[in-house]
């Protein structure tokens, strides 16, 4: 499981998260919302330690991860970035093998297992076949599943993602949500998921939080976030929830 | 497996070809039967000077050619990797005009002719030149970070001002203009071992780090974040790499001089050809590297005998369009 | 860190240095050509050269490679030029020496192979050459010998000696010296009663008319301009290779032109076209000469015939 515990960051005298807390269990997505400038990408870094926190902890089994040096943390942690201007020249086959960074000798080896483990991630998310391809060649989906794959191979407990879906058409973005949230349930995976799309957050999350100017306005079941008095607060714009017309799941639409 | 080796197997064949052409091709015909003779310790039959000529000229200075070129085309690989711009060779951060200044304020001073009088323009070029990164580093360091753009900037900008200064001294000088002319064209480069000897240490451990961190550089490709969740410690690495890269070229640059394009189109050749794994593409361009540089000395000794070119003018005029035609015809056209 | 590890480096550095010996004991080459011409056998020279080296020589050269134009005229001058086997590429005078094998030298790199299979018992380098080439020749097994260059013409005279000593010429290279105190003697006494004094503009380069180059104090240029009864305006300037600028000049005025640099181009046609310089008296007077820039830039015999071409050109009068 995943415990972030009063986690304070500033850029300058500028608070950018205000004591967050957030608990997400083993085999749950919880999908964090909000507005932009909300913190939603600090957050990732700053749990993921790329960004220096003034306070807070961040937990698993009671270590804190952001006091390990890369090295450890990295066998806890993995991150999926936004797949935007990857190297291109690299092969998929290269890029997945470096989520096993964490567990090679300083030479640097990449052992059998190390193999074993990355070519099954790459099936994990459906691209084994493009292995042997260049990152530049591929579509931004399959960029996207290869950052999957390779965060997969860092086979840490804990999966935070940021925005994946951003850059994705419609096909590709419930074809990654789908793969991500089975992936949670089926291996027991804490997923922390970015997301600004409060309609696939409602479909694919287990919870939702509503992060709101630095600061957890709210969290809990899709309903109970996703109301029309929260997300017209938060997001400045007069909302209406219904139920989705064939899932059980709400559905937020402007007024307008 | 072969498709592993290959890369390998290619690029030390043209080493061996190079190295070759550069102990048999001087200014003076040694025949090949000669050349055996004296390289399996027979007297020579035709060439009277022979053994003089191969042992005391051609071998080391082929030696030192060769850890040069191995030098500045590995550091330009790292370098390349280390700041992720395509346009990074070994002088970026003022490696040559560290150097440059380091000579020649050891030359406006009359050493006597000895062992420590002929050393001190060399290490003076070398301490200039590690002198210069420090600097440049200090200056570009935020906190606990370096920022690459910082870094560049504060290189550029440090290197101007160095250049400056020497070509200030340059103008205000009066003997020993000449000296400084020709260090700038060729190195303080000396006949025998001795270059080789005292620049080996130098090059072992700096390319030997880099060697050891083509992982580490495959990680930095994906930006500092992205190296730094998957494992990596960006700032220690990034320092280390710099420190060896540096350290790689000043000891080449303290005999050589600044030889330039080598560092550049090497290493982007290879890219084209065998891919951006820097775990492979390292070590190829460090064999690539010598092989190319020492087929530029048998050019630059060998076009207008008995003149002898600057190399490095032989490496950019026939390095740069060769660099050029290979970039027109590549098929993978993100290969950076 | 970086600090800790660069300190660290500098120690190894030093370490590393002080490990390696460069050998500056001659080894062996390959095969000793022998000698072909017998001389009466003589005792051996033992000099100290322009680098403070102690330099001996079994008995005078017999196969010598010239790494300076000067060296060589010096050579032939003092009638070794039948021994001289080598020259750099710039060895033009006399035209006997450009026989001898070209090895090298334009952008300060000379052939080592060529100069090594020439067998020669002494190489006469220059201060056109680095120490650390008089090292690689050393090593080499040559022997060598730096020819410091002169600032005065007495500097020069014991330079021609000193070559006719190194190559059994003593006797020719003090005849030499004699013959050519005596014409300087003969210059001197023609100039010292003269009054006037003419200031003397000498161009070396001027690719760019705004900012020439002139020769400055402690060139021979100056020393042979003021003892030919001229005035240098280089001499206030500081450096020796010295650049003014077309304002000084102008507030310098001088009455005669030399040109240096007749050998690249330049006719007093070309300096009355220039931009700027036609109000110099020089100009306007017609007093624009050609000059052949080797008589003062080799510091050899040819100095003395520099200083009679100059004397002649500022006082014409003076000798008929």
């Amino acid at each position: 499981m995943l415990k972030i515990e009063n986690l304070s960051v500033s850029y300058g005298s500028r608070s950018v998260l205000a004591n967050v807390s957030l608990e997400v269990n083993s085999g749950e997505v919880l999908a964090l919302i909000g507005p932009n400038g909300a913190g939603k990408s600090t957050l990732v870094r700053a749990a993921s330690g790329v960004v220096p926190v003034e306070a807070g902890a961040v937990r698993t089994n009671g270590d804190d991860l952001l006091s390990l040096p890369p090295l450890q943390r990295a066998r806890f942690l993995a991150v999926v970035p936004q797949a935007a201007s990857l190297p291109p020249a690299f092969s998929v086959w290269e890029t997945v093998l470096l989520g096993r960074t964490p567990y090679l000798n300083f030479l640097g080896q990449v052992s059998a297992k190390d193999e074993e483990i990355s070519r099954s991630a790459l099936a994990k998310v459906d691209v084994l076949e493009l292995a042997s391809r260049r990152v530049g060649e591929l579509s931004g989906g399959e960029q996207q599943r290869v950052l999957l794959a390779r965060a997969l191979a860092q086979s840490t407990p804990i999966l935070l993602l940021d925005e994946p879906t951003t850059n994705l058409d419609l096909h590709y973005q419930i074809g990654f949500l789908e793969t991500v949230r089975t992936l949670a349930h089926a291996d027991g995976l804490a997923v922390l998921i970015a997301l600004h799309d409060l309609n696939l957050a409602a479909h694919y999350a287990d919870r939702i939080a509503l992060l709101v100017g630095g600061k957890i306005k709210a969290a809990g079941m899709p309903r109970q976030v996703l109301t029309p008095e929260l997300i017209s607060e938060a997001y400045h714009l007069p909302v209406r929830v219904v139920q989705h017309p064939f899932a059980d799941v709400p559905l937020v639409l402007p007024e307008k | 497996m072969s498709r592993r080796i290959l890369p390998y197997l290619w690029t030390l064949l043209f080493l061996a070809l190079a190295a070759l052409l550069s102990v048999a091709i001087g200014s003076v015909f040694i025949p090949l039967a000669d050349l055996w003779r004296v390289l399996t310790g027979q007297p020579p039959q035709t060439v009277s000077a022979a053994a003089t000529i191969i042992f005391e000229l051609r071998l080391p200075r082929t030696v030192l050619v060769l850890l040069t070129g191995a030098a500045l085309s590995g550091s330009g690989a790292a370098y390349q990797g280390l700041f992720r711009n395509p346009l990074a060779d070994p002088y970026l951060i003022g490696v040559a005009s560290g150097a440059g200044l380091g000579a020649i304020l050891a030359m406006s001073v009359h050493w006597p002719y000895s062992f420590w009088g002929l050393m001190a323009v060399p290490a003076a070029a070398f301490v200039g030149a590690l002198l210069t990164v420090f600097i440049v580093y200090s200056l570009a360091r935020l906190g606990k970070t370096v920022p690459t753009t910082n870094l560049i900037l504060a290189g550029v900008a440090f290197s101007s001002f160095a250049t400056a200064v020497t070509s200030f001294l340059m103008l205000r000088s009066t003997g020993e203009l000449r000296r400084a002319i020709a260090w700038m064209l060729g190195g303080a480069s000396q006949a025998g071992w001795g270059p080789v000897l005292s620049i080996l240490p130098y090059l072992a451990i700096g390319l030997g780090i880099l060697l050891l961190n083509g992982h580490a550089l495959n990680l930095l490709q994906f930006g500092d974040d992205q190296a730094q969740q998957l494992g990596l410690h960006v700032t220690r690495t990034r320092t280390l790499l710099l420190v060896a890269a540096s350290l790689a070229t000043a000891a080449a640059v303290s005999f050589s001089g600044t030889i330039g394009f080598v560092g550049l189109i090497v290493p982007h050749i290879m890219r084209l050809w065998f891919g951006a794994d820097y775990r492979r593409l390292l070590p190829l361009s460090l064999i690539a590297g010598a092989g190319t540089l020492l087929l530029a000395d048998v050019l630059a000794r060998s076009v207008l005998a008995p003149q002898e070119l600057p190399v490095g003018i032989v490496t950019a005029i026939a390095g740069a369009p060769f660099f050029l035609w290979v970039l027109r015809r590549a098929k993978n056209q993100g290969y950076w | 860190m970086f600090r800790k590890l660069f300190f660290a480096f500098l120690t190894i550095m030093l370490l590393a240095a002080c490990g390696s010996t460069l050998s500056v004991t001659p080894s062996p080459t390959a095969a000793q050509i022998p000698t072909a011409t017998a001389l009466p056998t003589s005792p051996s020279l033992a000099l100290t050269d322009g680098l403070n080296r102690s330099v001996t020589l079994p008995g005078p050269a017999q196969r010598v490679v010239s790494l300076a134009p000067s060296n060589t005229e010096i050579l032939f001058a003092v009638g070794a030029g039948a021994q001289v086997v080598g020259r750099d590429s710039f060895s033009d005078y006399p035209a006997e020496a450009k026989s001898a094998q070209d090895v090298g030298g334009s952008m300060g790199k000379y052939d080592s192979e060529a100069i090594v299979a020439l067998h020669p018992d002494l190489v006469l380098a220059g201060e056109i050459n680095t120490p650390e080439q008089v090292s690689s020749l050393e090593q080499l097994g040559l022997t060598v010998y730096y020819l410091k260059n002169p600032v005065t013409l007495e500097e020069m005279y014991a330079n021609v000696e000193t070559v006719g000593s190194l190559t059994g010429h003593a006797d020719q290279a003090r005849t030499l010296v004699d013959s050519l105190k005596t014409r300087v003697a003969a210059v001197d006494a023609v100039i010292a009663p003269l009054d006037s004094r003419p200031t003397v503009y000498y161009e070396l380069d001027a690719s760019d008319p705004t900012k020439p180059y002139t020769a400055g104090p402690g060139t021979f240029v100056d020393l042979l301009i003021s003892r030919a009864g001229g005035q240098n305006i280089g001499n206030s300037l500081t450096s020796q290779w010295a650049q003014i600028s077309l304002e000084q000049l102008v507030v310098a005025n001088p009455s005669i032109i030399v040109l240096g640099d007749s050998a690249y181009g330049m006719t007093p046609d070309s300096v009355k076209a220039r931009t700027g310089w036609g109000g110099l008296a020089a100009v306007q007077s017609g007093q624009i000469y050609p000059f052949d820039d080797n008589l003062v830039s080799r510091p050899g015999p040819r100095l003395v015939d520099g200083l009679e071409a100059l004397a002649k050109l500022l006082h014409p009068g003076a000798f008929k």
